[in-house]
């Protein structure tokens, strides 16, 4: 008659996917300040800047929720 | 000119016809019914007095009778804290299956002496002559008074019950009896009213035979009650519900033992050293009931966590046995804070037309006690509009917002108040809200955005 309500996401994977989305996103992170560092001012180029922290932003983002998630505060 | 005459009369015949069947449905409502048999069982063995009459009743006029009504007096009707009937299906004793009967207050004209009225709504109409049996189960709260109102740690708890030896009723009574069940064989006094009967632990009205409508005889019988008189002054209890996976319970106590109060000094040596002498109103042990796959449970007061609790679950229910940090007296209190998780799909589902809705069981989980204010905050995921709760008794309803985790906007709150609160009261109750999907990402969007802005932040920094 009703289907049970549940989350998206099985609450299983909460702590794998919170580990993985962070270091997916730390080594983005990663690579965004190796990439300023060893770069000039000339040679710099902001598409990569912006799509390296974008993608960055993006997986930190998630990985910060499931954290959270997982640490039992349900947001 | 004849046939306007004719359709006045017959105009004035319909009127006069009206009338009359109006006046006499009016005034002789209380002449159509006669209760042939009533017999009352009251229940004293806790400090909730629960009463079963069961009503045989017959129309003895010609207009049908589509309802019955209940009288109490003014004093027992503020203590009500249920009233439920039902009516028994089927001729076969072994077979009876019941039928659930909607009870509501009303008011009747020329009601003596402030009596409050309930009436009980037949499923078929009674037809002339026609009888029908009812049964009745109505609990009443803080009925009974302890006398004397202070006692030593050594002493027994005794209390009155104030009630009627005749069965108050607007009809005719043709029969009755009144059964008290004590909960020891020490009754110190009760008041005779012939013919009554005391044996172990019944006190028996009665039978008394035509009595006219609105007898009341007054009695009071002066018992013995050992038993816990658990009453929560105020319950909040917090609903919170998260569409990640998990519901969050808060429950927020203020418990006080509402018996004989406690004089004199309390000492632990005696009470430890002969317990079933000294402290024997006192309690020590809760249990609350709570649903099957709990997790993440704790008890915990101001001054911190409390140690002393079991819990024990099977896959049906979830036992939590809680132990104040010292036992409780009579008029002593006790402040505690339950907290629990629950899984989102044992209540959270999805109706065929789309619809949301959370099935969760109103009233209190502790066993046998009174909760004198109970309220329920449901908060609801961002984004959630117009809730509504379906209960199946009368109960307040506001909108709340709080700002929790995360939020933007706030959170909706659905407040459900209610007062006199008695463990019948656990019944599931349904809680409507409509649901907007975008809110699983708008939390990770808005988390991404804050960090997207530290990195474009991070562009300006020097480097060589």
């Amino acid at each position: 008659m009703a289907a049970a309500i549940t989350s998206p996401v099985p609450v299983a994977w909460y702590p794998t996917l919170a580990i993985l989305m962070l270091a997916v996103g730390l080594i983005v992170t990663a690579s965004f300040f190796i990439y300023e560092a060893t770069s000039s001012r000339r040679n710099r180029s902001l598409a990569k800047e912006l799509t390296t922290g974008a993608l960055a932003s993006f997986f930190l983002g998630f990985g910060t929720l499931f954290l959270l998630l997982a640490s039992g505060v349900y947001v | 000119m004849a046939r306007s005459i004719s359709m006045e009369a017959a105009g004035l015949t319909l009127a006069f016809l009206i009338l009359t069947f109006l006046t006499i449905s009016a005034a002789s409502s209380t002449n159509q019914i006669q209760i042939l048999n009533a017999e009352r069982r009251i229940d004293l063995s806790s400090h909730i007095v629960k009463v079963f009459l069961t009503l045989k009743v017959e129309n003895v006029m010609t207009a049908p009778a589509s309802e019955i009504v209940l009288a109490f007096p003014p004093a027992q009707a503020d203590h009500l804290a249920l009233v439920k009937a039902q009516a028994a299906i089927g001729k076969k004793k072994k077979k009876k299956s019941y039928v659930h009967l909607d009870v509501n207050p009303t008011e009747l004209r020329d009601a003596p002496n402030g009596t409050k009225y309930f009436s009980i709504s037949l499923l078929n109409p009674l037809s002339s002559g026609e009888t029908a049996t009812l049964e009745v189960l109505y609990i009443l709260t803080h009925s009974l008074k302890p006398f004397p109102a202070e006692i030593s740690q050594s002493e027994s708890q005794l209390v009155y019950f104030r009630d009627s030896a005749l069965i108050l009723s607007p009809y005719h009574v043709k029969q009755q009896t009144t059964f008290l069940k004590t909960p020891s064989t020490k009754v110190e006094s009760f008041t005779r009213v012939e013919p009554t009967k005391f044996a172990g632990r019944e006190l028996k009205y009665g039978p008394y035979e035509d009595r006219p409508p609105y007898s009341f005889s007054p009695v009071t019988v002066h018992l013995e009650n050992n038993s816990p008189f658990a009453v929560v002054e105020e319950l909040l209890r917090e609903v919170e519900i998260s569409h990640w996976g998990n519901i969050q319970i808060t429950e927020h106590y203020k418990l006080v033992h509402a018996g004989a109060r406690h004089k004199g000094v309390f000492s632990r040596v005696e009470y430890q050293s002969r317990p079933s002498f000294s402290g024997t109103s006192s309690f020590k042990h809760l249990l609350a009931s709570l649903p099957p796959r709990v997790h993440s449970v704790y008890y915990r007061d101001d001054i911190g966590n409390i140690s002393s609790s079991h819990l024990r679950s099977d896959y049906r229910k979830s036992e939590l046995e809680i132990e104040p940090r010292y036992p409780l007296f009579g008029g002593w209190k006790a402040t505690f804070v339950i907290g629990y998780g629950l899984p989102l799909e044992d209540f959270l589902f999805e109706s065929p037309d789309g619809k949301r809705y959370l099935n969760f069981s109103f009233g209190c989980p502790l066993a046998e006690t009174v909760v004198d204010k109970l309220t329920i905050k449901v908060v609801l995921p961002e984004g959630s509009k117009d809730p509504s709760a379906a209960v199946p008794f009368p109960v307040e309803q506001r909108l709340e917002t709080k700002y929790s985790y995360l939020d933007v906007v706030g959170r909706t709150v659905l407040v459900l108040e209610k007062k006199n609160v008695v463990p019948e009261h656990i019944t599931p109750f349904q809680g409507l809200l409509h649901f907007q999907t975008y809110i699983y990402a708008s939390r990770t969007i808005d988390v991404g955005i804050c960090i997207f802005l530290v990195f474009r932040g991070l562009f300006s920094l020097p480097t060589q």
